[in-house]
């Protein structure tokens, strides 16, 4: 059952492409910073959790409780602090873009430092739930299948919360058009935060979640920042829904080429749907022309 | 209500705005007219603290002093400005463009009574309300940013050019939505190319030219002043 293996690996690794893409899309969309340390909150999550895990006895979703709202506060506090500034500094959306990528990748190798300092080059990973289920013939690990669950019904709030109530819709008329924004009354530097912030839950919930059923080390965080970079520009940036899609397409396309072509070309196929959709339609699948 | 004192402001080098006085009273409906530049749409950006005024300008609100305001503490005072080009959120639907407008702390509690208003003040909004914003013609487009501002329950509705890029027709049933406004208490300030149909609904107008008051008066006094009917309703000169 080649066929089943490879949709149900693909969903899952899809699932977790993105709710990866989801707080890069938040930061990226909303707060206009184009975050390159975003994977380094990933891997920190994860360590974070295997230290939890490991040395504290705390199950890895008792471990989210934890590590996601000090995430969050976190990112508050970089938002405010280091990213604020250039805002205000920036003329115009391209300066931004530039300033915040520079900015952000020098916050990438102070977090990988932290983490190398205190947990060193080598791969960890650890086994919370080493059950197997077989589902029609394919098996399916249990602790990834915990992990997409998780990751939906974050995913789902996270839609719930942006379309339902008004600080989303807050939010999103700020990832429109900030100017015309603040003339609703809406505080964009607060909304911007509050965006930046909840991007850096997110990820961080992210890397709970993967640190469950992966093996990672302190300097993986670019490929992490990397596939997210490309599932949000895919989807369109700022687009909730957009990220979702092109997450599970990516994870599909993935799992099918390294089960029916090779696996040593699933990065080949990745780059190459992400040109051929950047070819097609340069401001994502559901992004709006000119956005 | 609105009292502006000695107000100027700068692009960089160039001055686009030089000591202009200018007040809107409780209940009043002020124009501004003046040729494209001179720097109407720079003092409604002032107002709403988008642009930044010079040292020993004066803006303030029932008392309130604006300046020095991010923009949206300026809608928490009660002033809400409707830019040139409409700025409404183009992907979001015709009700959510209009709740957004509720969003200041001072509109929450009135919410469902300022969407009421709106209603009958743009009956084909109501119609609407599930549309996608951007999908809508100009002229209706107008009419939701309209509603939206005055769903921050504002005191004083700043208009930039509300009949840009309108039809005749849309135009006409824009003017007359603009009179209703006055029914429902709230001043308006607003900027027009349309000198003739502006003058007809306002109590008051001001001329603006070269970033200064250069002529001020009552509407009525405006549509039979010669200079100005010259230079606004095009009327040629009087042997």
């Amino acid at each position: 059952m080649a066929f089943l293996d490879a949709l149900l690996n693909g969903l899952t690794l899809g699932g977790m492409y993105a709710l990866v893409a989801m707080g890069l899309t938040l930061q990226y969309g909303v707060a206009r910073i184009m975050n390159l340390s975003y994977g380094e909150f990933l891997i920190a999550a994860a360590f974070a959790a295997y230290w939890l895990f490991q040395v504290q006895a705390i199950n890895p979703l008792l471990a989210l409780l934890l590590v996601v709202p000090v995430a969050f506060a976190a990112n508050w506090l970089i938002y405010q602090i280091m990213l604020h500034p250039l805002v205000k500094r920036s003329r115009n959306r391209g300066e931004l873009e530039v300033n915040s990528i520079l900015a952000t990748f020098g916050l990438l190798f102070v977090i990988q430092g932290l983490v190398l300092l205190l947990f060193g080059s080598n791969y960890f990973s650890y086994t919370y739930i080493s059950n197997v289920f077989i589902v029609a013939g394919s098996p399916l690990a249990a602790d990834r299948l915990l992990a997409v669950a998780v990751a939906v019904v974050m995913g789902s709030g996270l839609y719930l919360l942006l379309m339902r109530t008004r600080p989303g819709t807050a939010l999103r008329a700020v990832s429109v058009d900030p100017r015309a924004a603040q003339l609703a009354g809406i505080d964009v530097r607060a909304a911007s935060a509050m965006a930046f912030a909840l991007g850096g839950g997110l990820v961080a919930a992210s890397g709970v979640l993967v640190s469950m059923f992966t093996t990672f080390n302190a300097s993986m965080g670019v490929v992490f920042t990397m596939k997210a970079l490309i599932v949000v520009i895919m989807g369109g940036a700022g687009h909730l829904l957009g990220a979702l899609t092109a997450g599970l397409i990516l994870g599909l396309v993935e799992s099918f080429v390294a089960v029916y072509v090779a696996p040593g070309l699933t990065l080949a196929a990745t780059f190459a749907l992400f040109l051929i959709v950047l070819l097609v339609r340069p401001t994502g699948m559901m992004g709006r022309a000119g956005a | 209500m609105l009292e502006l004192r000695n107000v100027s402001a700068a692009y960089g080098q160039h001055l686009a705005l030089q000591g202009i006085d200018l007040t809107v009273h409780e209940g009043e409906m002020v124009v501004m007219l003046g040729a494209n530049g001179a720097g109407k749409s720079t003092l409604l950006s002032v107002i709403a603290g988008q642009v930044p005024a010079r040292r020993g300008s004066g803006v303030s609100m029932a008392g309130i002093d604006l300046l020095g305001l991010l923009p949206h503490r300026v809608v928490e005072a009660g002033v809400a400005l409707v830019p040139e080009g409409r700025g409404i959120f183009g992907a979001m639907t015709v009700r959510e463009n209009l709740l957004l407008g509720a969003y200041p702390k001072r509109a929450r509690a009135e919410e469902r009574c300022s969407l009421a208003r709106v209603m009958t003040l743009f009956p084909k909004l109501e119609e609407r309300l599930g549309q996608v914003a951007g999908t809508m013609s100009g002229g209706e487009q107008q009419m939701v940013a309209i509603g939206r501002a005055l769903m921050s329950a504002p005191r004083l509705l700043l208009l930039d050019e509300p009949s840009l890029g309108l039809s005749p027709l849309m135009a006409g049933e824009l003017f007359k939505a603009l009179e209703r406004i006055r029914e429902i208490d709230v001043s308006v300030l607003f900027v027009e190319q349309n000198a003739r149909k502006s003058l007809a609904i306002a109590d008051r107008g001001y001329l603006i030219e070269n970033g200064t008051v250069v002529g001020e008066g009552t509407a009525a006094a405006l549509l039979a002043d010669d200079s100005v009917q010259q230079a606004y309703l095009g009327v040629a000169k009087r042997a």
